[in-house]
């Protein structure tokens, strides 16, 4: 069995859910209370991808913005992919994915990515509608709708962006 | 006994607390730990062995190392343990990994950003609800516009209404004084008087008969029934209709049919309706020149036109003209209510077609459409299902002469009218004005056939048949109503009616009626 290990970093505005959905991932549990985070919290998860094959994920769930800042680009070094996280109900999270996507490309070059439209638990207050999207849907954005709180399109997000990284 | 570099400790002491203990690691340029110190666990990392890989041991090492330049990683935290800065300090090709306990100060700014962030989440849902606010409130605005705009057009359209009732209504009540008068003279213009009095009655049921119609089409009601029709004589019919009018006004009339077939099938009820909706309309809005109605068959397919020399119509008001009670202002001195052209459009798109209008102010207009009119070769003695109206043969009249009718109506200029038309043909009449005294003349006479209004007084027509049937009277009973909605046909048929005459009934039908289900009963 061969076992990787492998950087992630959760990306997007603040109470988007990312930390949230790793909690939904790592730990299989989700709160309807909201904690910011500050800096960024590190988590482990191992997942089996094939009879020989496992990535260790070392997950940094970092504070949410809506831009790049000094100390967010500290934690992108070493990263081997991302997840972008998108707050369905709030369509200017929206808009911070798309700058954040480019200034993390402008940093660390082209690395494999999904983006998460999350909270598809609340579907009927979505802000982002399929032709908000479009335009990054026709670029090859993988976009995954998702909720931490059902744990709808979680590991498939994860697990793809894993075989992404092999 | 391991020691740290003096520069190392240099940059500690420029940073560092005094009560603060340090924790770190060192890691060669394999990434192989080689030294620890201080307190890992505080940070959530387990027991740590050098001569293996760091970043096995320490997770969030992996792709961090080495460097080339000191890195400053501020509050980090795993999920079981302290937050820490973390700082990077290359030395000699490997990594000194130095941990600075920042829970204080994690909790402090936590506190900050989460006030931060509610804020301003709560900001936004605020904004969205303002937003959602705006929104509904410009709906209400343009609903109520629109409301405005209706009830205005309602307004109108009753008072216009209430114009075109009065005026057939005010001459039938003038020409009745006359005819009154004329009669305590022997007057000799009895005859006209009489004439006037007819077309007014027949305006004010053809507007009554429209607004009814409009009623049915927007509730769905109207269904066509196809039946074999001759359009050649339906034609001929429609022409010896419109040419007196044609000519007084001093129009030529011009009727064309183009390879019509012996007969098509088609609501010709309805066919004939639409275009004298639409022929009628041409001679009202034309003063000079012709009037054309062409029907071309070709493939079960019928085109009609009709195409006048008259006012025209703006391109405005054709865009709105096949709306129900839409007139054109330059029309609106003309009788009418508007209903016509919607009641057309609507019967053609029922058959199939679309009523289009092409027309130029001043030069004309032409109404046209094409519907379905599946021809049908079939020789005229065949059987085939038109609407026919059968005269009572005299011998069988003979044998139904005497029966007695029980007529229950309390309009009493009605009830007048049929007791008279009843009598003249021979039948007994017994007279009720409300079901209340119907039903005590039942039991009393023994009447043959009932005839009776559905709305009265004291007792209801509904309720008279309801209480007759459950007597056990198994006598035909004909319900006469004003109201010509399917629904209430109907119910009368189902509480025991054995017909249903819509309002006002022609003597002819009803006697045409009584006959024909006296004669179903004697047999």
């Amino acid at each position: 069995m061969v076992t990787l290990q492998k950087k992630i970093c959760m990306i997007g505005d603040f109470a988007v859910g990312k930390t949230s959905l790793v909690g939904r991932f790592v730990r299989q549990s989700f709160s309807e209370k909201y904690l910011t985070t500050v800096g960024v919290k590190i988590d482990t998860k191992l997942i089996k991808l094939s009879e020989e094959q496992e990535v260790k994920l070392i997950l940094w769930d970092i504070a949410g913005n809506d831009a790049l800042t000094t100390t967010t680009t500290s934690y992108l070094r070493g990263a081997a992919g991302y997840i972008l996280v998108v707050d369905g109900t709030r369509k200017p999270t929206w808009q911070s994915a798309i700058q954040l996507q480019a200034a993390v490309t402008a940093q660390t070059g082209d690395k494999p990515f999904a983006c998460l439209l999350n909270k598809a638990d609340l579907r009927e207050q979505w802000e982002v509608t399929p032709n908000l999207v479009a335009p990054q849907v026709e670029q090859g954005w993988k976009l995954i709708e998702s909720s931490a709180q059902t744990g709808m399109g979680v590991e498939e997000a994860f697990t793809w962006l894993a075989w992404q990284l092999l | 006994m391991i020691l740290i570099p003096i520069s190392i400790a240099k940059y500690v002491r420029s940073l560092w607390m005094a009560e603060m203990v340090l924790t770190y690691l060192h890691v060669d340029r394999n990434g192989i730990l080689v030294s620890w110190g201080g307190y890992p666990k505080h940070y959530g990392l387990g027991s740590l062995a050098t001569g293996k890989s760091a970043s096995e041991q320490v997770s969030f090492l992996e792709g961090l190392l080495p460097i080339d330049h000191t890195e400053v990683l501020e509050f980090v935290s795993t999920s079981a343990g302290r937050s820490a800065h973390v700082h990077l300090l290359p030395f000699r090709g490997g990594t000194w990994v130095l941990f600075f306990d920042a829970s204080t100060e994690h909790d402090r700014q936590q506190k900050i950003q989460q006030q931060a962030n509610e804020l301003s989440l709560l900001t936004y849902r605020q904004s969205q609800l303002i937003q959602e606010l705006e929104h509904a409130r410009q709906m209400l605005i343009a609903e109520k516009q629109q409301l405005e705009d209706s009830s205005q057009l309602k307004t109108r359209f009753i008072a216009d209404l209430s114009h075109e009732l009065r005026t057939p209504l005010a001459s039938i009540a003038g020409y009745t004084r006359l005819l009154d008068d004329a009669e305590r003279k022997n007057d000799e213009h009895t005859s006209d008087y009489l004439n006037t009095i007819q077309t007014s009655t027949q305006h004010l049921l053809s507007l009554i008969d429209n607004i009814l119609e409009q009623s049915k089409i927007e509730m769905g009601q109207v269904v066509l029934a196809p039946r074999a029709c001759d359009l050649k004589k339906l034609l001929k019919d429609l022409k010896a209709l419109f040419l007196p009018h044609a000519n007084e006004k001093g129009l030529t009339l011009e009727v064309k049919a183009e390879n019509l077939p012996v007969q098509v099938m088609i609501d010709e009820l309805r066919l004939r309706q639409i275009l004298i909706n639409l022929v009628t309309n041409a001679l009202k809005f034309t003063e000079k020149g012709t009037v054309t109605l062409t029907l071309r068959w070709q493939a079960d397919q019928l085109n009609l036109s009709v195409t006048d020399t008259g006012l025209g119509i703006s391109e405005e008001g054709q865009q709105k003209i096949f709306q129900a009670f839409h007139r054109e202002t330059k029309t609106q001195g003309t009788p009418g209510a508007g209903l016509g052209l919607a009641i057309s459009y609507h019967l053609i798109k029922m058959m199939g077609g679309t009523l289009r209008v092409l027309s130029k102010l001043g030069k004309g207009s032409q109404f046209f459409t094409t519907i379905q009119a599946p021809s049908i070769y079939a020789t005229r003695s065949e059987v085939i299902p038109t609407e026919r109206h059968h005269e009572p043969a005299s011998s069988s009249i003979d044998n139904i002469k005497g029966s007695k009718v029980l007529l229950v109506e309390d309009a009493l200029f009605l009830h007048k009218l049929f007791e008279i038309c009843l009598s003249e043909s021979g039948y007994e009449v017994i007279s009720a004005y409300n079901g209340e005294e119907a039903l005590l003349l039942i039991d009393e006479r023994q009447p043959d056939i009932v005839i009776t209004d559905m709305l009265m007084p004291v007792l209801n027509g509904y309720d008279f048949v309801k209480q007759l049937r459950a007597k056990n009277y198994t006598q035909p009973i004909i319900a006469l109503s004003a109201s010509n909605l399917e629904e209430d046909k109907q119910f009368a048929r189902q509480i025991g009616c054995n017909a249903y005459l819509s309002k006002p009934v022609e003597p002819r039908l009803l006697l045409q009626t009584i006959h024909k289900l006296l004669k179903e009963t004697m047999a």
